[in-house]
């Protein structure tokens, strides 16, 4: 018996237990999961289905919205499409490939199958092993850079894709489009969070 | 301010022609416009007028599908260029095609380039400091390359009357090596700029760190508007706040009634009267059509952007000069300066964490050249010296990428401003040096069949040395600072990352050593004038638009005076 039984096993059990409708709920939700709720133009569906998971573990919804709220994994699939050359592609392609692959070898099916427990396993060995960011001026990297790696790329590409969404950027954050003025030194409460732009 | 005067075809000729339409060009063409002279400006580009031509002006990020995003196709026209980090999206279309536009690295060597009406102007960083003695008595002391026909003295008035019409913002603070302009109000320094400053000023006398001079208003100016804060300059400005031809001199020089200007105009070479002994046009290609057009001036103002303005020179050829017009010196090419880039130090500062700002200004700070002063110490390791540019700013979102973590909670405290952090970065001086060249290449041709460039220059062991002082004064003011986690950084970027390009066609007092004269005449052919970044003798550490502009009005007034003596 493969994890993913055993976890319907385990919630029909416990779905017999608590009563019907809990049961029902349980398995909608189990479906919606396998169900890609949106259609990929680049990556195929099991590279969608990976890219929705990365995008609800790495940012899941709270008070304020998900990363799935915002379609940051509908946009990153966009933008694999229409940013990115052929080598480009092919990259990220054989990188959610090998994602995956990690994922069975290591907890014995693809990331999206994974328990909570064993994503945050997974993010957190690649957190370690992943190289950081050199620091920016300008938007450009200051000393030498070593590539990321494909998680840490990715990761960034999420933050991208969900802090420059309409919703976060105007409603969410603090959104002033025309400041008029600039103002040096003023409380942080006067404005709250972060500035969008 | 519509409807600019593009009919040039009605007439062949014109008093005046300017070849090139930014920062430099539009000065000429207001300042010999407002002369009443019937000027001639050739732009190789396409026409973008104020306002009307900027698309991105007002997009936020989402209301773009790539959010900023290039498309290939895109980032295919920019394979030289691009390596600049500054093209995306929002500003692409003011950026040259680097595929019609060929150009050869012999030594690697970056060249941004902007092919539109306002060219440069509409891109460009917009620090403008004048330059003092320190640097027009520079090579005469120190030996290299030639001494400027000029001092500072000379420029003065220049000076200040370009930045009356531009609108420069500043603090005067009467440092003998960066002058004092005539200045609207500052911009703010922000919390930890202030902190930082006091600190630094305190333990380094001699050292000063102030907000940047900037060709931003900071107050409303001849119907332009003062600065939004919005920090999106790079798309043309709404407001017409910061200085672009487009929005300041070229509507000058339309409202007198006496301006034409050309588009898709690529000037092929300047013309030379063998009998009367000075230009008598200029022959362009029309760049959709390929006709083959020459119009004739009394006077020609090139001001098509360092390098460019040297390639139509040195393809100006005719018997009396045979290896480009006034090349009797053999200098036409060389001396190629820039200001190395992207060295310096950056750090965390401690506290603060209840202070924010308003505002995105599109400006930092400041720290002036106080290595080598004329009455200072001076180093044994290298002549000339530095400033540093930079800033304080707090962490934003983008800060998540690096962070060991994951989830809900992660997500939301992203929502909140992170850590202060402050940068210093250098621009050393550069020395003019002969092996440092361009040349025509015949082998590479243009789109149009022209040939293009070949680029031969790299950093010398001055330039390096500075380079070296430079990192280890950022880190050490940093260290005394008492800023945490200081990083140090020194990109050794090639020639062509400042974007700075100056030299190839210097001024000098002996035709025997350098190409144009005290007002920016070709010695040889006195009808001539370059005025733009070809033109510099030497090329300083402080930013070089501000000195195009105070050269080209100069030159445009002398000239004026020549023709209503009948001297050229």
């Amino acid at each position: 018996m493969n994890r993913r039984d055993a976890l319907k096993k385990s919630a029909l059990a416990l779905g017999a237990a608590a009563g019907a409708p809990t049961l029902l709920s349980l398995l909608q939700a189990c479906a919606k999961q396998d169900r890609l709720t949106w259609t990929p133009i680049f990556l195929n569906e099991d590279q969608a289905r990976f890219m929705t998971a990365f995008v609800d573990f790495l940012l899941p919804k709270t008070e304020t919205p998900g990363g799935l709220d915002v379609k940051a994994d509908v946009f990153i699939d966009l933008m694999y499409a229409k940013t990115y050359d052929e080598a480009g592609q092919k990259y990220v392609v054989s990188e959610i490939e090998k994602f995956n692959t990690d994922c069975k070898e290591k907890y014995g099916n693809v990331f999206a199958e994974l328990s909570v427990e064993d994503k945050a396993a997974c993010f957190k060995d690649h957190e370690s092993n992943s190289p950081k960011y050199a620091p920016k001026v300008w938007g450009t990297a200051v000393g030498p850079q070593e590539p990321v790696g494909f998680y840490r790329g990715l990761k960034s590409m999420v933050l991208w894709a969900y802090f420059s969404s309409e919703e976060v950027g105007k409603n969410i954050l603090s959104y002033d489009p025309i400041p008029g003025d600039y103002l040096g030194c003023i409380p942080l409460s006067d404005v709250g969070n972060t500035w969008s732009l | 301010m519509a409807n600019f005067n593009i009919d040039a075809d009605k007439s062949l000729t014109y008093d005046a022609i300017v070849i090139g339409s930014g920062i430099s060009g539009g000065w000429a063409a207001k300042e010999l416009c407002e002369a009443g002279l019937k000027t001639l400006v050739l732009e190789r580009g396409r026409i973008v007028e104020h306002v009307v031509d900027y698309p991105t002006m007002n997009l936020d990020p989402w209301e773009h599908e790539l959010r900023g995003g290039l498309t290939p196709e895109q980032a295919a026209r920019h394979p030289k260029g691009g390596r600049s980090g500054f093209i995306g999206a929002f500003n692409e279309h003011f950026h040259a095609n680097d595929v019609e536009n060929p150009y050869t690295e012999v030594k690697p060597f970056m060249w941004v380039r902007a092919h539109q009406m306002g060219g440069r102007s509409l891109l460009w960083g917009k620090q403008t400091y004048r330059w003092s003695d320190l640097d027009f008595e520079a090579n005469a002391k120190d030996g290299h390359g030639v001494d400027w026909p000029i001092r500072y003295k000379d420029l003065e008035p220049w000076y200040t009357h370009v930045e009356k019409f531009a609108g420069i913002s500043g603090e005067a603070i009467g440092l003998p090596q960066l002058p004092d302009s005539h200045f609207l109000p500052p911009m703010e320094l922000n919390c930890v700029e202030k902190h930082v400053k006091e600190r630094i000023e305190k333990d380094f006398p001699g050292r000063n760190l102030i907000i940047g001079r900037v060709a931003h208003l900071t107050e409303p100016l001849n119907g332009r508007g003062k600065c939004q804060f919005r920090n999106r300059c790079d798309r043309g400005c709404p407001y017409g706040a910061y200085f672009s031809s487009n929005a300041v001199t070229l509507p000058a020089a339309n409202a007198t009634g006496n301006l034409t200007i050309r588009p898709f105009s690529i000037v092929q070479s300047i013309v030379y009267d063998e009998e009367k002994g000075k230009a008598s046009g200029v022959r362009i290609i029309d760049a959709e059509t390929g006709e083959d057009i020459v119009y004739k001036a009394k006077i020609v103002f090139v001001n098509a952007s360092t390098l460019s303005t040297t390639q139509i020179l040195l393809n100006s050829t005719s018997n009396r000069f045979p290896n480009g017009l006034g090349n009797d010196s053999g200098e036409l090419g060389h001396n190629l300066m820039d200001h190395t880039y992207r060295i310096g130090a950056m750090g965390t500062v401690e506290g603060f964490e209840d202070k924010y700002y308003k505002g995105r200004r599109p400006n930092g700070i400041y720290i002036p050249r106080y290595v080598n002063l004329k009455d200072g110490p001076q180093s044994d390791n290298f002549v000339r010296g530095w400033g540093f540019q930079g800033g304080g700013y707090r962490h934003g979102w983008g800060a998540g990428s690096n962070q060991e973590d994951f989830g809900g909670e992660f997500k939301d405290g992203l929502m909140k401003p992170g850590p202060w952090e402050f940068f210093i970065t250098g621009f050393a001086e550069c020395l003019p040096s002969h092996e440092n060249k361009v040349y025509l290449n015949k082998d590479v041709l243009d789109k149009w069949g022209q040939p293009t460039l070949s680029i031969d220059a790299e950093w010398g062991p001055n330039e390096l040395a500075l380079n070296k002082q430079i990192r280890i004064d950022a880190k050490e003011m940093l260290e005394r600072a008492g800023l945490k986690d200081i990083h140090d950084f020194d990109n050794e970027h090639e020639m062509g990352y400042g974007i700075h390009e100056m030299g190839t066609a210097r001024m000098g007092g002996d035709p025997k050593t350098s190409v144009l004269n005290a007002t920016n005449q070709v010695h040889t052919c006195k009808n001539v004038f370059v005025t733009d970044g070809a033109c510099m003798t030497s090329s300083s550490c402080v930013n070089p638009s501000l000195t195009y502009m105070a050269l080209t009005a100069r030159a445009a007034n002398h000239a004026v005076s020549e023709l209503k003596k009948m001297n050229l």
